[in-house]
């Protein structure tokens, strides 16, 4: 009778775990499924990655692109979100971008999900929110909070040392960091085929400046900045004023040309593109952070670094009110036009036009909701 | 390399479940269901 009993009480464990397996595996699986993004009518073409890398085809690091092309010709420029899937102040401008844009003249090329794959976990021992959202004029949308790195069943196992394209030594797991991975190899790992994917469009598309939009936490010196390669410090410069005029400070950083693989370093070297990265400040991905929740993902509240800001210890103010998300955007929308107006100035036949642009104003008071489409 | 991840997750996972109808004690089997759940999920390669 008691050996029944036992028998019975494990095979229901069995039971339980099963279930449990079943639910929490439907929930993790969910974060593969890709929010849909609803570009403005005015958008022209809409690709894969694939079409300008075929390697890519089939596989997680496969992504959109985003094409708006004007009437008249003009400059090519690439806007890239979502390098960094934990820094969504860069994927959230992608997609206001793409939702709201008319280009009138010239080109702009939009990757919102540059290393797709990363959107599909989170990191582990984090207790990163599986999604952030926003209220729309029709209800709720809600976006992933993916890792900085490609998810690893995607991209395994991961070398003790890392050697990366362009020479520079780093620890194994940079190897799934796309932003480490520049200039990509064709026959590489997923994430360099991505960089290399990403190169290959620069180059047939004669791309002449490409944005990179990142965050950083605010312990991490290179923040609120505009970080150049030597081909666009002019550009780079000129847009600084222009911000500095609109009320955002920003600090202008020169990318080191020893540090390899990064966009803004291997985009300027090895392609005609002017090359940019922009940094804003995410608490959510900090070290000083308490828990990590939706809500300091948009809102940027969070009393330890309102703390440490006062210790002296951070690279941009850090006060009660935080730094919200609708702010973080704002600086990108507002760097991202300094740029392409600095660039009119310095390279007149490179001029971009482009209407119904949300104004970084305008986010910052009414938020990122409203200038969300709705599904159509 | 894939292969041989999965056979020794599946392994592990095979012993857990012996384990829990081996052992007696209910909180010890609770314990293994624990981490059976981890090791099930890795089977599957669900992150």
């Amino acid at each position: 009778m008691k050996k029944i009993k036992s028998k019975l009480i494990s095979s229901l464990l069995l039971l339980l775990t099963l279930v449990i397996c079943f639910l929490s595996g439907l929930k993790f699986l969910s974060m593969q499924k890709k929010e849909t993004v609803f570009p403005s009518e005015e958008l022209t073409s809409k690709k894969m990655l694939s079409s300008y890398f075929q390697s890519l085809k089939n596989t997680w690091g496969d992504t959109e692109v985003y094409i708006y092309e004007g009437q008249e010709k003009g400059g090519n420029i690439l806007i890239q979100g979502g390098a960094h899937p934990n820094e969504p102040a860069g994927f959230i401008t992608a997609v206001l971008l793409i939702e709201n844009i008319q280009v009138t003249k010239g080109k702009i090329i939009i990757v919102p999900r540059a290393n797709n794959s990363g959107f599909t976990h989170s990191d582990p021992q984090e207790g990163s929110p599986q999604r952030y959202s926003f209220e729309t004029s029709v209800g709720r949308r809600s976006f992933r909070y993916g890792s900085r790195l490609t998810n690893p069943i995607h991209q395994w196992p991961d070398p003790t040392l890392y050697i990366n394209p362009a020479g520079q030594k780093l620890s194994g797991t940079e190897s799934r960091n796309l932003n480490r991975c520049y200039p990509g190899r064709k026959n590489g790992r997923l994430t360099e085929k991505v960089a290399y994917g990403i190169m290959e469009l620069i180059k047939e598309e004669k791309i002449d400046l490409a944005i990179d939009l990142h965050e950083s936490a605010p312990e991490y010196p290179v923040i609120n900045a505009i970080v150049f390669h030597e081909n666009s410090e002019e550009l780079a410069a000129l847009a600084l004023m222009e911000l500095q005029l609109e009320g955002f400070e920003f600090s202008l950083e020169f990318s080191p040309k020893s540090l390899r693989g990064l966009s803004h370093r291997e985009w300027g070297d090895n392609t005609q593109a002017m090359a940019i990265l922009l940094e804003s400040a995410n608490a959510s991905h900090g070290r000083l952070k308490g828990k990590t929740s939706a809500a300091l993902i948009v809102e940027g509240k969070d009393k330890n670094y309102t703390k440490a800001a006062k210790l002296g210890l951070l690279f941009v103010p850090f006060a009660e009110e935080g730094i919200p998300l609708k702010l973080r955007v704002a600086r990108h929308l507002a760097a991202v036009k300094s740029i392409l107006s600095s660039l009119e100035e310095l390279h007149p036949e490179k001029r971009v036009e482009i209407k119904n642009m949300p104004s970084s104003n305008e986010v910052r008071k009414k938020g990122i909701g409203p200038f969300l489409n709705p599904p159509n | 390399m894939q292969i041989a991840y999965h056979l020794i997750v599946l392994y592990l996972v095979g012993h857990l479940i012996w384990y829990i109808f081996r052992e007696k004690k209910f909180w010890n089997q609770v314990c293994a269901v624990l981490v059976l759940i981890m090791f099930l999920l890795r089977l599957f390669l669900i992150k």
